[in-house]
Formats: structure tokens, C-alpha cells, sequence
């Protein structure tokens, strides 16, 4: 045996085993994804067992295609991905840079930004949708009702009376609706995977060069200036690995979806997946083929963009 | 213009006082080092002129201006460290113009100044390129670069070349040299190499826990040390110190003796010993000396030619003239 024929022999159980994983679950996806297969049907029985003798073609797929809420799931499930990165990345890198300096209590703060990220995903959302969002009993409406009753005091008063009469009454807003429930979502996983973004992003600026720091002092950059010239590029690799692994995470968002609004008027694929998966298992593996269609999908996007910084 | 004066400075982390009052003064024009053991102080005494260090108590004058409370980037210096400091996701060219940019110059004048910087320290080829791609020894040129191009009134060194091998080290010293004589411009180095210190400064400061052992010129600190430390840390290899009745013959406590200006014979001298082990260099050898009854080891240079083998019994002859005195609080006898 030649020199290479080893070590590729050594790694083939590994390799093997893995392809199995992965190529096991996908091939039934497909398999499934072609033939008509439900979990129940009292007319035509014969479909509730998996058979090539049900195959449909590319009928699963023309289902899902044209059914209203395949292009909301996928515009949603962007979106929502979209927006979370945007926001973790900015708060995190704001709030990084604002504890990495020394201050008393600088632990307990730590400690405390840390902890949102070990609540249960289920939790998070219970605690949000009803204690803090919910526009009657959470805190949210709690703070318009105060709102608007400091402007009703305000408009009594003289002199500024007149201004403040011109304002409108403040209306809490109802994230459980259609229009709404998307955003909660994003409020929520934002406020959970913020502190991820932070102590990923706070490890990295704790070894940045401080005789870089030094040098940009003596060569008269400011604080802004020092941010944008050392502290940013210094950041672009951890910003490319917390982009990827929450773009992978919150692409199959589901528990806090099911618990803002079970679904309504705010699907993402993994949830349409789900509320197929109750009967039609031949559309859910289509929907399930579209998912992988559509992470790949991503994934070129992010490596295209991110893949240089993570390479040099 | 760049005559620094320290007035009484002193600087204090917490309890512990690293710089008790301190004096000193470092003339226009002139290239000054600060020399001592790690943890001297010298560092600290560096990033105070720098502006990076806040003093304690006292003044720091630059050209006669009361600089105390002046930001860093105001105070006309620029600082060469150790590590570098290139800013790592810049070019060459980005490193170089980046004060000017903070200076908020005209591009024109900015191209211009890296193009001049560039070519004097043979970075032309060299300027799009990131600093990872570069050499040590290309680094520290581009650090030299980014100073270079502020025209600062004086350049502080922090250790520029220990991270740099033997052989580079020894050219980077010339080529700094040559940037001294070049801009006329006040220089102060910082070194732990007393070696870096005499073949470099106009003047050198020595230094140890904070307080100043000597100030003059190299030749003056090798001809007439002002205590037993600056004896022992000035000049290479050191000093040979013996004390007891040799010293006692000579009305000092601790005489001193370079191994330079001992001679050897295999036959006649006033001081005999047992050859120990030799470090041969070429033009010159090194003896290590036992058994002479006054010092554990005396250590003497020879021609390169001359050989004495392990064990062979060797004859010493100090030059009296160049005999070093020292009482008993160590300090040097006139």
C-alpha cells in the first residue's frame, strides 16, 4: 500500500459513519418528498404506508408551490434571520466595547448580560409575548397607560397645556397580530442571543494589541477614529462567526413562532414544515427539500461575503 | 526643536513609588538612551515623555513648554515600540500615512511624504503589502516610516530591536544611526543592551529602580563609572570587582579592573591562576581565571592568537592607570 492509502483507510469508518448520518435522513426526505404519503385517510388507506406504488412526481412540490403560505414562510424566515443578525451584531459589538473597559461591578454586569442566553428558547417567548409585550397586562402596557396619563395630567397644566392637548392617546401595540407577531419574534431571540454576539465579541476585543491602541494615540486618533480604524477590523472575524452560526440556528426558529401567534400570519419554513407534518408527509418533505434548497441558498451568500475575513 | 527637561518627575502605581524625583535634561539634537536592568524603570520613564504614563508629581518641558498636561498627540513626539504596533488590517502605505490622515492633510502631501519615507528606508516594493507579509526587520522599518512622516520635534524608542536576530539587530543600529545624523532630530532610546547603549547614544542614562546611577557619555561611563553598579553594567564582559586586601592595598574597599586591561603571560606577572574554561571569538579570547586568591573568577581578554589550554597555570598583569576605586558605599574613589 502507498503512503496515502493508510490514513484514508484509517478515516474511512469516520467518514463513512457520516455519510450515513446525513445521507440516510436526506434520501427518505427525498424519497417521501416524491410519493404520496399521509398519516391518515380513511377514502384512500393505501396512502398512510410509505410505497413506490404512491409515487406523486413532482406533485409534493407543486403543492407546496402553490400553497398561500410557502412564499410568507420563506420571506419570513429571511426577514426574521435578517433582522436578528443586524441587531445582535450592532448591539453586541455597542455593548462589548462599552463593558471592556474596567469599571466596579464589571463582573456582576458580565454575569448578568450573560444570562438571557441560557433561558429556554419556550420560556423566553412565554415570559415575552405575556409579561412584557402583551398590551394590557405586560409591561408594555403598563408603560402606555402611564404614557398617556402623565400627557392627560400635562394637558391640564398651564402654559404647555396647549401643546401637550395636541398629542394623541398613545395605543399599546398587539404583538400577537398578523402584522405584528413577526416582529415580536425578532424582539425576543434578539434580546436571548444578544449576549452570545457580546461575549463572543468581548473575548476578541480583550486581545486586541494595546501597543496598537498606543501608537494610534500618539498618532492623534480619537476615540471614534481609534473604533473605526483598529477596534472594527480587529472585529471582522468574530462578527463573521457569530453571522454564521446564528444565521444556522435562527433559520429553524420554531418554539417562539408557536408561542407568539401559533403561526398566524407569521410562518417561517421549519413552522409550515411543522403544521404540514400533522397529516401530509409527503408535502413536508418537499417543504423539507425547499428548506435545504434555501439554507444553501444562504450559506453561498454568507461564505461569498464573510468567507474572506475568515480565510486571511 | 526637541529639548526635553524633566523637572522632579516622579511616578507612583498606588503605593509603590517606580520613579522617585528625577531630573534630567536631553539637549536638542541629541540621541539619548536609557540603559538599566528590566523593571528599572526606564519604560515608565519613556511613556511619561510620551505622554501615555501621567506624572505623579512634577513637570516634563518640551522646548520649554510646559507639556505636564498636554494629550500625547499634542506633544510633537513619535514613538517607535517593540512590538511594533503596525496596525495589522492597514497596507504599508495605510500604516505610514495614518497620523497624516488623523492630521487631516492634503492627500497630495500625504503621498508624497510615504513616497519620501518609503524610499529612504527602502519600503518602496514593499508599500501595498500588509504587515503580516513583511520581515521583522521590514516591520520595524515601517514603524520607523510612521514616525518618521509627523516630523516630530523627538523619536522615543521602547526597545526597538529585541525582537529582531543578532545579525539584523546590528544593521537596524546602523540604519538608525544614519536616520539620527540624517534628521538631526533628538532621539531617546530605550535598552536593557548595554552593547545597544554604547555603540548608540550621545548620551546615556542609567538607570535602576527608578533613580538615575549616571548620566554622560559612553566613553565617559566605561572610563570613569560612578559607583559599582554602572562598574558592573557598562561594558562587556564585565568588570572584574575583587575586594579584601587586594582592595585594601590600593586604600579602597572594592577595586575593579576591565578583563581588557589585564595582560597575560605563561611565566611572569604579579598574579597567578588556573586557566578555566575560555570563550574563543575569533580576534579576540576571553579567560576564565581561578585559584588567584582574591576573586572566585577574574575574567581577561587576550589577542586571539595567544593559547593557554584548560588547567594550564597562567600569569596576570593588571595595568595599574586604569585601576577603578570604590569605598565602601560603593562609590567610586577619584
Amino acid at each position: 500500500m502507498s503512503d496515502r492509502k493508510i490514513p484514508r483507510l484509517l478515516q474511512t469508518p469516520a467518514v463513512v459513519l457520516l455519510l450515513i448520518w446525513m445521507l440516510i435522513p436526506l434520501g427518505m426526505t427525498l424519497y417521501f418528498s416524491f410519493i404520496r404519503y399521509v398519516l391518515n385517510n380513511l377514502r384512500r388507506p393505501e396512502w398512510t404506508t410509505p410505497s413506490l406504488s404512491n409515487w406523486r412526481g413532482f406533485g409534493n412540490y407543486e403543492f407546496v408551490l402553490n400553497s398561500k403560505d410557502f412564499l410568507l414562510a420563506i420571506q419570513n424566515s429571511l426577514f426574521i434571520v435578517g433582522s436578528i443578525l443586524f441587531l445582535t451584531v450592532i448591539l453586541g459589538v455597542l455593548i462589548a466595547v462599552l463593558i471592556n473597559k474596567a469599571f466596579p461591578g464589571q463582573g456582576i454586569v458580565r454575569v448578568l448580560l450573560i444570562s438571557p442566553f441560557f433561558v429556554m428558547p419556550a420560556v423566553n417567548a412565554v415570559l415575552w409575548i405575556n409579561m412584557i409585550l402583551d398590551p394590557v397586562l405586560g409591561l408594555q402596557g403598563l408603560a402606555v397607560d402611564a404614557i398617556n396619563s402623565v400627557i392627560d395630567g400635562l394637558q391640564a397644566a398651564p402654559l404647555v397645556g396647549g401643546f401637550f392637548s395636541l398629542w394623541p392617546d398613545f395605543q399599546p401595540i398587539s404583538f400577537r397580530a398578523t402584522q405584528t407577531s413577526a416582529l415580536a419574534v425578532i424582539i425576543m431571540v434578539t434580546w436571548q442571543w444578544t449576549p452570545f454576539a457580546v461575549l463572543i465579541f468581548m473575548t476578541s476585543l480583550q486581545s486586541e494589541d494595546q501597543q496598537q491602541k498606543e501608537a494610534a494615540i500618539l498618532d492623534g486618533a480619537g476615540a471614534w477614529s481609534q473604533f473605526r480604524f483598529l477596534t472594527l477590523p480587529h472585529l471582522a472575524r468574530p462578527i463573521a462567526i457569530v453571522v454564521m452560526i446564528q444565521a444556522i440556528f435562527h433559520l429553524s426558529l420554531y418554539a417562539e413562532i408557536e408561542i407568539v401567534s401559533r403561526g398566524n400570519g407569521n410562518k417561517n419554513l421549519p413552522y409550515l414544515i411543522g403544521e404540514f407534518a400533522n397529516n401530509n408527509i409527503g408535502a413536508a418533505s418537499a417543504t423539507g427539500i425547499f428548506a435545504v434548497i434555501l439554507a444553501n441558498i444562504v450559506a453561498i451568500f454568507l461564505l461569498r461575503m464573510i468567507g474572506k475575513t475568515l480565510m486571511e | 526643536m526637541g529639548r526635553i527637561v524633566l523637572d522632579t518627575v516622579t511616578k507612583s502605581f498606588g503605593e509603590s513609588q517606580v520613579i522617585p524625583p528625577l531630573d534630567l535634561t536631553i539637549e536638542d539634537g541629541e540621541f539619548a538612551v536609557f540603559v538599566g536592568p528590566s523593571g528599572c524603570g526606564k519604560s515608565t520613564l519613556l511613556r511619561l515623555i510620551a505622554g501615555l504614563e501621567d506624572t505623579t508629581s512634577g513637570k516634563i518641558l518640551i522646548d520649554g513648554d510646559d507639556a505636564t498636561q498636554v494629550p500625547p498627540s499634542k506633544r510633537g513626539l513619535a514613538m517607535v515600540f517593540q512590538s511594533y504596533a503596525l496596525y495589522p488590517h492597514m497596507s504599508v502605505r495605510k500604516n505610514i500615512a495614518f497620523p497624516m490622515r488623523m492630521a487631516k492633510l492634503d492627500q497630495s502631501e500625504i503621498d508624497a511624504r510615504v513616497e519620501a519615507a518609503a524610499k529612504s528606508l527602502n519600503l518602496v516594493d514593499y508599500l501595498e503589502q500588509k504587515p503580516g507579509q513583511l520581515s521583522g526587520g521590514q516591520r520595524q522599518r515601517v514603524a520607523i516610516g510612521r514616525a518618521i512622516v509627523r516630523e516630530p520635534a523627538a523619536f522615543l524608542f521602547d526597545e526597538p530591536l529585541s525582537n529582531l536576530d543578532a545579525a539584523l539587530r546590528v544593521g537596524m543600529r546602523m540604519e538608525i544611526l544614519e536616520l539620527h545624523k540624517k534628521l538631526n532630530t533628538t532621539m531617546i532610546y530605550v535598552t536593557h543592551d548595554q552593547v545597544e547603549a554604547m555603540t548608540m547614544a550621545d548620551k546615556i542614562v542609567v538607570l535602576r529602580a527608578g533613580h538615575i546611577e549616571q548620566v554622560g557619555s559612553p566613553l565617559e561611563l566605561y572610563r570613569a563609572p560612578r559607583n559599582l553598579f554602572v562598574a558592573g553594567f557598562i561594558g562587556s564582559p564585565t568588570m572584574n570587582l575583587m575586594t579584601g586586601a587586594i582592595a585594601a592595598e590600593h586604600d579602597a574597599t572594592t577595586i575593579g579592573i576591565r578583563p581588557e586591561h589585564i595582560s597575560v603571560s605563561a611565566t611572569e606577572g604579579p598574579w597567578k591562576g588556573r586557566v578555566g574554561v575560555s570563550e574563543h571569538l575569533g580576534s579576540d579570547t576571553f579567560f576564565h581565571i581561578h585559584d588567584t586568591g582574591f576573586a572566585d573568577a577574574i575574567t581577561v581578554r587576550a589577542d586571539g592568537e595567544v593559547d593557554f589550554k584548560y588547567g594550564d597555570t597562567i600569569h596576570l598583569t593588571p595595568r595599574a592607570d586604569v585601576i577603578h576605586r570604590f569605598d565602601a558605599q560603593g562609590l567610586r574613589i577619584a
